[in-house]
């Protein structure tokens, strides 16, 4: 590198031993001679003068011949897939070892001539290549006019212009990975038309914001997936004309995105996949007029961030055509006992889900989940005022915010019945046992008992248990029964080794006893 | 020339199939009816094919109408799986011929592939399988994809290979199988299908390439974030792994480009030709460009267990022979960078007696997906064929469960009632305990 510096050396991006920087100055610094350049890392953590006061974050000064630069496009290319003319004995390395054994690579020399072939090239990888410019104009599109897909991450690419000057001359191009580059983006209107084949745009920590987002992508009409990461986007404004080709948007770890904002972006018409992964996003609300959440098919990813409340998934139910859901790793399902159980409330919760966690609902699934929804919330649904009969059938406010579903199932399943809300007593002793009324019909005087005796106890030990409480011998007795729900209706209790239960006694008959 | 027939027999051996013709006509441009597409955008692909067209060749016959045929054959002894391939997205693709399927199946018993359902069978697949080779100028082999434990893939595969090797001497046979896998099994007699079938397959196939259900499932459960991996998630796994180790038969590549070379390459003993195979990188599709893998990273990656299709630790056996076949954009400076940056290098342990050690290919042709799939499409990917010592370690599971139920005499009236006799149990059962010492005896240095 030469030591004359001219003043377009400052805000470009340079490498110093694998780390990247950009230039923030350059010239001389007293006491000490000669020019140097003062820099900013990209890691924080580099770097040790504090006197860049305008910087932020490390910084340092270098001498300007230890810095790297970039080369141009074309260049890069050549050195990554160029067959090198040089003399045999540079390519004979070191034979390459593992375990001890030479490795043998085969076919190389064919490669290496069909890559070098520049014109045929079609899918281009140039990552932390340190390309920094386009080269001189026309010479990328005269030696590669095919590419198609391009892959420039971590370079040294300081600008939004010198990306379009590459992207311009290649007429063909599908994919533009640019991830990794911090770029400076044009605060006016970017020059149009010329990304007119672009569909998959990839902008990954580039630092970028939403408005330089919309600028950016005025010259692609035909843009179909847009990959924004890390980027610390803030969604401030409403795509108008731009971004209505976009099937794919990608807007994971941007955690200043929340809820409020996706309103922003609900109305693109061709969005079909979301990709909200490790965002601010902690619930959901979208305003019930159903004013055309238009997405068609869309798949929203979400894992892994915090989903706080069930009420989450009832949101969701708003989305007419959400199909699939990702949603792993939150801390709602990890709390429930079992993740079985979470999947099946998420798929009672939203109709017409279609995949969930990437597992295709099939209909048995489905209906499943739906009975066992209706089931388990079915006791909260009579304490708030539901009923089978649907003119008595009132329910409050907050069941309904609570399980908005709930009203569609018992339509679909039947509400759900005394006996299936039921809970199960615990098999202890006491809930065994029969409350039997004891009365005695010769014998008005005497009180009527009431007694608990278990189901299975014989008809003989009935009459022993009596004979001691009446001082009646057992073979005078004579036992029978009455039940409430048959009344007039006396069963004799004539076979003395068969117990209550066979009879059919039942919690709150009535024993006759005669003697 | 060079072509090669695929036979895909019982429900594990049919559904890997669908997919994996599926991916193939991705890859090759070919409409699910058979017809290649045509359009403007693609004549430049199809000027950069032409030189590579016979490579459709090896794996699809191109009828006169332009359309064309997979070489494959689907065979079952119940129709119901079959049926999903006459009525699904593919029916058009195949002719009728080509999907045989029976009335009464093998029910999970090797005995009934083998003899009584099976051989009622036999001839009419033999047949197609003619016809089939007729129609090739210069046969290869064969390419036998089933299970190891379903009755159908255990029996009635080795009552196949065994006439196959009567018809066909001096073709190549290999098989992609589907080992059963140690904690999801889905029947009980597994151990025995599997024990009976590799005794009576093993002389008559020249290599094995076993996936183990279990690994796949991990791979899609932690790596793919797929919480209940189905058969379709496994396969669309399975089916890149195939498609990488066919990828030099079907495009225009240095290494491996016949079936016989796998052999040569990878077999030191007509025994012991189970080798291990791993793929990276496995990226899920909602995680597509976030990371990016360089070629040291997924040369590296491949060493990992956790990127293996078969559940056994390597650094506790030695290598024989290993293929590297990198797909994609790479070029071969990184290559040789990649690998000598492999850290794991100093702790692969390699045989004695094996001159040669690791041999690399490149081939241009980038990693297709299916889409709607969970995998996200990569520039680069890697396919590690490796003849380790250490998968004698899923040998020994089987063989353990293999004698825990036959010490019992557990299930064995199944096998017995279709006339099958104990003294086979026996043989099968030595033959594998012979397989094992064949293993300890080649890693022993003189």
């Amino acid at each position: 590198m030469s030591d004359t510096l001219t003043a377009d050396v400052i805000g470009r991006r340079v490498e110093v031993n694998g780390e990247h920087a950009t230039v923030h100055f350059a010239g001389v610094v007293p006491p000490v001679a000669g020019p140097w350049l003062g820099v900013e890392w990209d890691n924080p953590e580099r770097g040790t003068t504090e006197g860049l006061c305008i910087l932020n974050a490390g910084g340092s000064f270098i001498r300007p011949n230890k810095v790297n630069f970039g080369t141009d496009f074309l260049t890069a290319i050549k050195n990554r897939y160029v067959l090198e003319d040089g003399p045999e004995e540079d390519r004979k390395e070191q034979i390459v070892t593992i375990g001890n054994k030479p490795v043998e690579t085969i076919g190389f020399d064919s490669i290496m001539k069909q890559q070098s072939q520049l014109s045929k090239l079609q899918e281009v990888s140039l990552r932390n290549c340190a390309v920094s410019c386009a080269g001189e104009k026309g010479g990328v599109a005269e030696a590669c006019p095919n590419i198609r897909k391009v892959d420039l991450s971590k370079n040294l690419l300081s600008s939004w212009d010198e990306v379009i000057h590459i992207a311009d001359q290649l007429r063909h191009l599908e994919v533009l990975n640019v991830s990794e580059n911090k770029l400076k983006f044009p605060s006016g209107s970017v020059l149009t038309g010329t990304l007119s084949a672009l569909k998959v745009l990839v902008l990954n920590q580039t630092g970028i914001t939403w408005a330089e987002v919309l600028r950016c992508v005025a010259g692609c009409p035909g843009l179909e997936e847009l990959y924004l990461e890390s980027n610390n986007i803030f969604i401030s404004e409403r795509p108008t004309d731009v971004l209505q080709t976009v099937k794919l948007l990608d807007l994971s770890s941007n955690q200043l995105i929340d809820e409020n904002q996706l309103y922003l972006i609900a109305h693109l018409p061709r969005l079909e996949q979301l990709i909200l992964s490790d965002t601010g996003i902690s619930s959901l609300h979208f305003p019930d007029a159903g004013i055309g959440i238009s997405m068609k098919h869309t798949a929203f990813h979400l894992f892994p961030f915090a989903v706080f409340q069930w009420s989450f998934f009832n949101e969701l139910e708003k989305l007419p055509s959400l199909r699939a859901l990702s949603c792993l790793r939150n801390p709602l399902t990890k709390e429930d006992k079992e993740a079985e159980t979470a999947r099946l409330l998420i798929i009672a919760s939203i109709g017409r889900l279609k995949t969930l966690n990437k597992c295709e609902i099939l209909p048995e699934e489905r209906r499943r989940a739906e009975l066992d929804y209706r089931k388990a919330f079915g006791n909260e649904w009579k304490q708030a005022g539901g009923h089978k009969d649907p003119e008595k059938n009132r329910l409050s406010e907050e069941f309904l915010t609570a399980h908005p579903r709930y009203q569609f199932l018992c339509l679909k399943y039947g509400a759900p019945e005394d006996w299936e809300l039921k809970t199960q007593q615990p098999l202890m002793l006491k809930n065994q046992l029969l409350t039997l009324k004891i009365k005695y019909p010769h014998q008005l005087d005497q009180k009527v008992l009431e007694k608990q005796l278990p189901g299975s106890m014989t008809i003989q030990k009935v009459k022993g248990l009596l004979s001691r409480l009446l001082k009646v011998p057992v073979s005078d007795l004579l036992l029978s029964y009455e039940s409430p729900k048959k009344p007039g209706r006396e069963i004799e209790l004539e076979n003395d080794l068969k117990s209550l239960q066979f009879y059919s006694v039942e919690n709150g008959d009535c024993l006759l006893v005669r003697w | 020339m060079r072509e090669c027939l695929s036979i895909h027999i019982g429900q594990a051996g049919i559904q890997i199939g669908d997919a994996c013709w599926e991916l193939y006509c991705l890859e090759h441009g070919i409409q699910p009816n058979g017809v290649v597409l045509d359009s403007q955008q693609d004549q430049l692909e199809n000027a950069k094919m032409e030189h590579t067209n016979a490579s459709f060749d090896t794996f699809f016959c191109e009828t006169r109408a332009g359309k064309h045929v997979p070489r494959a054959l689907f065979v079952d002894l119940e129709p119901t799986v079959i049926d999903g391939i006459r009525t699904g997205q593919h029916r058009s693709l195949f002719h009728p011929e080509q999907l045989l399927s029976g009335k009464e199946d093998a029910a999970n018993n090797y005995a009934r592939g083998r003899y009584s359902v099976g051989s009622e069978v036999i001839d009419l697949v033999l047949e197609r399988t003619r016809k089939l080779a007729e129609q090739c100028g210069g046969l290869q082999g064969f390419l036998i994809f089933r299970s190891f434990g379903g009755g159908t893939g255990s029996g009635f595969t080795s009552l196949l290979m065994e006439r196959l090797t009567g018809e066909y001497s001096r073709k190549t046979k290999l098989e992609f199988s589907v080992y059963p896998a140690p904690r999801i099994s889905t029947a009980v007699v597994e151990p025995y299908n599997s024990v009976l079938t590799t005794h009576s397959t093993t002389e008559h196939t020249d290599c094995t390439f076993m996936v183990d259900n279990e690994a796949v499932y991990d791979i899609c459960h932690r790596k793919l974030g797929v919480e209940c991996p189905s058969h379709a998630s496994i396969n669309r796994l399975v089916v890149q792994v195939v498609s990488s180790i066919t990828a030099s038969l079907r495009f225009e590549g240095p290494l491996n480009v016949d079936l016989i070379e796998f052999q040569t390459n990878l077999v030191p003993y007509p025994r012991i030709h189970f080798p291990m195979t791993a793929f990276a990188p496995i990226v899920s599709a909602d995680k597509a460009y976030h990371e990016q893998f360089s070629v040291s990273d997924i040369t590296t990656a491949c060493f990992e267990s956790s990127n293996q299709l078969v559940k056994c630790d390597p650094r506790l056996g030695k290598y024989m022979a290993c293929c590297l076949l990198y797909r994609g954009d790479v070029v071969p400076k990184e290559v040789n960078a990649a690998i000598a940056a492999t850290k794991s290098r100093h702790s692969v342990q390699f045989v004695d007696w094996c001159p040669t050690g690791f041999k690399v290919g490149i081939n241009n042709r980038p990693p297709t997906v299916m889409p709607g799939g969970d995998l996200a499409k990569v520039h680069q990917s890697i396919c590690m064929l490796s003849n380790t010592t250490a998968i004698v370690e899923a040998w020994a599971r089987l063989d353990h469960k293999f004698d825990l139920m036959y010490a019992k005499r557990a299930f064995l009236h199944w096998y017995l009632r279709e006339g099958m006799e104990e003294a086979e149990f026996l043989e099968a059962r030595e033959d594998l305990a012979a397989l094992e010492r064949d293993y300890e005896e080649v890693v022993q240095s003189f």
